[in-house]
């Protein structure tokens, strides 16, 4: 079994997904049954793969269609077989991907009821699980598409399967026109590229591009397909409109699906046109991107009157410190600024930490949501007096969302504050001063919904064990990578920082030899 | 195991929890040296309001109302940023086609 591991991540959960709904039509114990062992196993082997690479520190090659998957892919100097190709950074993103998966299933499967259509829910989000875990394992362009799409597919259906309700299928409407014109964008790159170069290989088209007119268009079809599923003002607007009206149960995983397209900008920036990016300009465009989003999600956060939707503009900005980790990194590429490296293990550090927190304020909207029957902050008030550990919670979250010491929010945010200060003062500044409004957002909320007098018609129901489970192992991540962040960075971040700003030779070697 | 550098500097969340732990030990011996006036349910025990007299049933100032000079003054800015966010498929659509057109043209460059 661990020689399949990579396509075992992938396969379980994906044929889980279509699996779930038969269980379910014979008996609901059984689904729920299913969907653990399916949970279970999916954890197990993409564990196997995160400490293989992550602690061998090797690329792991997977030949699919051969005799063996140690199998060469390349023969006559050509590539001729799919593979999946994990290096370190896409092991991180798996370990990201199977946090968010675990903690939004355990909490889907008490939390979410019968009629609130349980079964089609927990297969669309078992379909999401494998499109994100095939995202970052391929190493082929146009399997990288397909699960892009896959992830759109199911995203979309999670947003809008409630079509009982408005709201939700117009937001999955919206989703489902962006996503579709953004994979379009990346199959039109990878067209383009295949045109040029007979193969569908990252690391095969990535040891070729020259950087001609073609590679330039490939690049910039790319770069506007992935910035808008990576949530980039101003291509964002979907964003809010679907972590607004996805089930909470799913939009911890739907964050993390965002944060699957900004991996694929590391990708492409860094691996496939790594070596050919002459100029800082892409790098100096994502990190304006980047801020852009800090700032204008910050100040439309602060007017929000809907709970979920404030969370979720809170996590746009979050986006935008990945973003900018990411370009101040690519900006210095080229001088090979150790700053750079520094906005790098800001940037992905930021990843695990936003599933965390996102992840668990979205949790909190859900359960305040069930408490309160509305989500409309004019309509909340004086929860804290009947939840007072999920209040507590939701401070905690809040606070790391904003970036207060000691959580883990501030121990990746100063990377990014002091890296992007050495690119430009004023992007450090920005993000300084957004953060600070954050906090503003993030407390006005508590405030709105927990503090106040306790409300005299208010029928709460006591959280359940997976609820509570699932909301305090993110509780737990916050608290943990927040006092011991030197460890995580050691052992997760920085192999996966040096894939990216190192590893690109091992990662074209791994396939190609030599 | 904890810290982690970031360049020019170092950040170590244990040493920074420690020293907090001591500000907030500070702060109490400092509450504990203060007058020991205060009486259990006496009207010490009401929130002051600007002296305005609170209704009887309590009240709570909604979050929407927080920050409300803050915003106030920042509102040119959000109705434009507001303004922005239409709602409207298409408006969506032409936002991606900005970002498109300024992805391709900074690549060309």
């Amino acid at each position: 079994m661990v020689t399949h591991a990579p396509v075992l991540a992938i396969v379980i959960p994906l044929l889980g997904a279509f699996a779930l709904p038969l269980w379910g039509k014979l008996r609901r114990e059984l689904r729920d049954l299913w969907a653990i062992v399916v949970g279970v196993f999916t954890l197990v082997v993409a564990l196997v793969v995160a400490v293989k690479v992550l602690g061998g520190g090797e690329v792991w090659v997977y030949t699919l269609g051969a005799a063996s998957p140690a199998a060469a892919v390349v023969q006559g100097g050509f590539p001729i077989r799919i593979v999946l190709e994990v290096d370190a950074l896409s092991a991180f993103m798996g370990v990201i991907a199977l946090l968010a998966g675990i903690v939004g299933l355990v909490y889907t499967l008490q939390f979410l009821r019968e009629e609130e259509g349980k079964t089609l829910a927990m297969s669309l989000y078992l379909l999401l699980w494998a499109g994100i875990l095939g995202l970052v394992y391929t190493g082929d362009l146009f399997n990288f598409f397909v699960f892009f799409e896959i992830t759109s597919i199911a995203a979309c259906g999670l947003i809008g399967y409630r079509t009982w309700e408005s709201r939700p299928p117009e937001a999955a409407f919206k989703t489902m026109v962006m996503y579709t014109l953004g994979g379009l964008l990346v199959l039109l790159a990878v067209g383009i590229l295949y045109g040029e170069y007979d193969a569908l290989n990252i690391a095969y088209i990535s040891s070729k591009v020259t950087g001609g007119l073609l590679d330039r268009i490939a690049l910039g079809l790319l770069l506007g397909g992935l910035l808008m599923k990576a949530g980039a003002v101003p291509a964002h607007m979907w964003a809010p409109d679907a972590y607004g009206e996805a089930p909470p149960s799913a939009t911890i995983l739907l964050v993390v699906n965002t944060q699957a397209a900004i991996y694929g900008l590391s990708r492409v920036v860094f691996t496939l046109f790594g070596g050919v990016l002459a100029t800082p300009g892409v790098g100096w465009l994502i990190a304006a991107f980047g801020v852009l989003t800090i700032v204008v999600a910050a100040l439309m956060a602060l007017v929000q009157k809907d709970l979920g939707r404030l969370i979720a503009f809170g996590a746009v900005s979050q986006l935008g410190y990945m973003l900018l980790g990411l370009g101040v990194g690519a900006a210095s590429l080229m001088t090979g600024a150790g700053f750079g490296q520094v906005a790098l293990r800001g940037g992905i550090f930021h990843m695990i930490n936003d599933a965390a927190t996102v992840g668990l304020l979205f949790l909190l909207v859900g359960v305040v949501q069930r408490a309160a029957g509305t989500k409309e902050l004019s309509r909340l008030g004086g929860l804290g007096h009947v939840l007072k550990a999920e209040g507590g919670l939701f401070l905690l979250g809040s606070l790391a969302l904003a970036g207060i010491p000691p959580l883990n929010g501030f121990a990746s945010k100063i990377l990014i504050y002091e890296s992007s200060f050495h690119l430009s003062p004023i992007l450090a500044v920005l993000a300084i001063l957004s953060s600070i409004l954050l906090l503003a957002v993030v407390l006005r909320a508590f405030h709105s919904v927990f503090l106040g007098p306790k409300p005299s018609v208010l029928h709460v129901e006591r959280t359940q064990w997976g609820t509570i489970l699932a909301m305090g192992t993110l509780a737990l991540v916050i608290v943990v990578f927040g006092l011991f962040p030197g460890f995580f960075v050691k052992h997760l971040v920085d192999p996966a920082v040096q894939a990216l700003w190192a590893g690109r030779a091992d990662y074209l070697a791994a396939v190609l030899g030599g | 195991m904890s810290g982690i550098g970031s360049g020019e500097g170092f950040w170590n969340p244990i040493v920074w929890t420690l020293l907090a732990l001591g500000v907030l030990g500070l702060a109490y011996a400092l509450w504990l040296q203060g007058r020991r006036t205060y009486k259990r349910g006496t009207e010490q025990e009401e929130p002051f309001l600007s002296g305005e007299r609170l209704p009887e049933e309590g009240s709570h100032i909604r979050g929407e109302h927080l920050y409300w000079g803050f915003v106030a003054g920042l509102r040119p800015l959000i109705e434009t940023l507001r303004a922005f966010h239409t709602g409207f498929i298409g408006d969506y659509i032409g936002w991606l086609v900005v970002v498109l057109g300024v992805a391709i043209l900074v690549v060309m460059l």
